[in-house]
């Protein structure tokens, strides 16, 4: 027997496209055929929508009602104020991932809670700022309050959820894993809709909730539930290790639960989480069918426009876009969030 | 080292007649041991002996059903609150390290300082980085848990326990999860912890420790005390049967 030689170059691979072409879309005449079918269906799809959007279209629809569908009503010579939300708002992910960088999470923290009070201040007005209503927030811009306020409040309640389900009190436990399983059997639209008609017969009198808020509730009760199961898993693949160290320290267990067990079981569903924000913001425009003017319903409403009636394609296709662009945003941040700092 | 109790009177734990039951299966059955401070005992035993449980007893990691264990003048009962003073004089090491993955060296290190003590944040580095100068991980302080290898983590885990200043220390097999080369790095760091007079309660397989360290050398099977004696009786002349047995087969 030969012995081998101790190391040899890899076998050279001819790698160029012609090649490639051959070897996988063309290597039998049926397959030849069917490359070349399907090849001609997507040229055409491009194409015609190409054509489309460059020829066809009356982008008018869009130009014309740009801050409309942006912002809604919101009073023109108050823009500036948005501006400025949309700078805190931009600002409050980067002063929170850059404090954890720098080692001192207080200050991102207090620049958050600065900047919420500041973003409320100047969405609502009052304090010297001329208050603008909600009902005239409308578009892009209700839209991410809505997604963002319901992400806000969902999450603790969702925190809150998961524990109790593995609460060692039977009533605590009992109740949550009710609460969660009604409403994860329970679609969406049905819990909007009881949220409109039910809650103002089940909240005190005195308590009155406008549509808006009543719509954000709804949004709010149904993801804390999927919240709840989500951060439930994050919750049981801690190893128990974990918190015999962290009772041998002599922490207490609301301490336990707040510096190991939570940052550890949080950071391990990251992805989920935002993955159901993501569905979150997607899910605001079912608020359209409560006659709340947000991105898909102002776009009905341009849409009833006399000069602009029939531009769906237009229309839909510019709001996707958008949908499109804050989902992606949203994922991308995920990822930077999945890699360990 | 030597300081037992002819000159040392009060125990620091004393369990007596402990009985523990995990559903029908009775784990341990009726131990009774005394600690004296400053000692260090070693509990050896074959795998399933209750040596583990029987340590774990001590910080209320376990509970027991009969019995009654005093760790420094404090029973351990249901009441919370004793447990939690109780586990700021006990520390514990565990086979698995079980650091704070999340977490820096140093803030393993610094978190039950600053959040059960009160320790402000300067001071609780200060402290930190003289114990972990002590293990020999100073350089390592500011990386996480998952970039060290096993004996530099279990080096941490034993800082992290000294940090609360305890009055005793427990060590749940401390080496048995660390591959052979890093066993001597950990063993060194007891060996001068001993020397420093921390009284510790050892379960260990590792029978030069056992011989070279301990006061008092304790051999359990199926939930009993079978012997009790210094490494030299242990050793050479073992009194029960069952303790020549356990000899045999790891000598």
């Amino acid at each position: 027997m030969k012995n081998p030689p101790a190391s040899a170059p890899p076998p050279a691979i001819d790698r160029s496209p012609v090649r490639w072409l051959r070897q996988n879309l063309f290597n039998t005449w049926y397959n030849g055929i069917l490359t070349l079918i399907l090849g001609g269906f997507i040229l055409q799809v491009f194409v015609a929508g190409l054509t489309w959007i460059a020829t066809k279209a009356r982008w008018a629809v869009i130009s014309e009602n740009l801050p409309l569908l942006l912002v809604g009503r919101y009073p023109a010579e108050q823009s500036w104020r948005l501006w400025l939300v949309l700078l805190l708002a931009i600002g409050l992910p980067v002063s929170i991932w850059g404090g954890k960088r720098r080692r001192s999470p207080g200050v991102g923290w207090i620049y958050a809670f600065c900047a919420m009070i500041g973003i409320s201040w100047l969405l609502g007005g009052g304090f010297g700022l001329v208050p603008v209503e909600n009902s005239l927030w409308n578009g892009l811009l209700l839209t991410l309050l809505a997604a963002s306020l319901s992400t806000v409040l969902a999450f603790p309640l969702g925190v809150l959820l998961a524990l109790g389900r593995q609460s060692s009190l039977p009533i605590l436990r009992i109740a949550c894993t009710i609460y969660i399983e009604l409403v994860r059997g329970l679609p969406l639209i049905g819990i909007l809709f009881m949220a409109q008609f039910l809650l103002p017969l089940l909240l005190p009198g005195d308590w009155r909730l406008d549509r808006l808020a009543r719509a954000i509730a709804g949004l709010i009760l149904f993801n804390a539930a999927y919240l709840a199961e989500t951060v439930r898993g994050g919750l049981q693949s801690l190893p128990r290790g974990q918190i015999e160290a962290a009772k041998v320290l002599g922490l207490s267990a609301p301490l336990r639960l707040w510096l190991i067990v939570l940052p550890q079981a949080i950071r391990m569903v990251i992805p989920a989480i935002v993955g159901q924000f993501i569905s979150l913001f997607k899910d605001t425009s079912l608020l359209a069918l409560f006659a709340l003017a947000e991105l898909t319903g102002i776009a009905r409403s341009v849409l009833a426009q006399p000069d602009f009636i029939g531009r769906y394609a237009e229309v839909y296709l510019f709001i996707g876009l958008i949908y499109w662009i804050v989902c992606f945003t949203l994922s991308q941040v995920s990822r930077q969030l999945e890699v360990r700092d | 080292m030597q300081n037992t109790s002819p000159t040392n009177p009060a125990p620091i734990i004393v369990a007596q007649f402990v009985h523990k039951w995990y559903g029908q299966f009775n784990v341990l059955r009726g131990v009774s041991l005394s600690v004296y401070p400053g000692e260090v005992v070693v509990i050896m035993g074959p795998s399933g002996s209750g040596k583990s449980t029987l340590i774990r007893t001590f910080n209320a990691l376990e509970d027991y059903q009969q019995g009654t264990i005093t760790i420094d003048g404090i029973t351990i009962s249901d009441d919370i609150k004793h447990i939690d003073r109780i586990r700021q004089e006990v520390g514990m090491v565990f086979q698995q390290f079980n650091l704070f993955p999340h977490l820096t060296v140093l803030e393993n290190v610094t978190l039950a300082p600053m959040w059960v003590r009160k320790r402000s944040k300067a001071q609780a580095e200060a402290e930190a980085m003289q114990l972990l100068e002590r293990v020999g991980i100073l350089t390592q302080a500011r990386k996480y848990p998952g970039q060290l290898s096993g004996g530099q983590q279990q080096r941490v885990a034993i800082a992290r326990a000294l940090a609360m200043q305890p009055k005793i220390m427990l060590f749940d097999e401390p080496t048995s999860a660390l591959d052979p080369e890093m066993v001597r790095e950990v063993l060194e760091v007891m060996k001068s912890l001993a020397g420093s007079g921390m009284t510790m309660v050892v379960v260990t397989h590792e029978v030069g420790f056992a011989r070279e360290v301990a006061d008092r050398i304790v051999l359990m099977d199926s939930g009993l005390l079978v012997e009790e004696a210094n490494p030299i009786d242990f050793f050479q002349h073992p009194k029960e049967e069952r303790t020549r047995q356990f000899l045999a087969q790891i000598l």
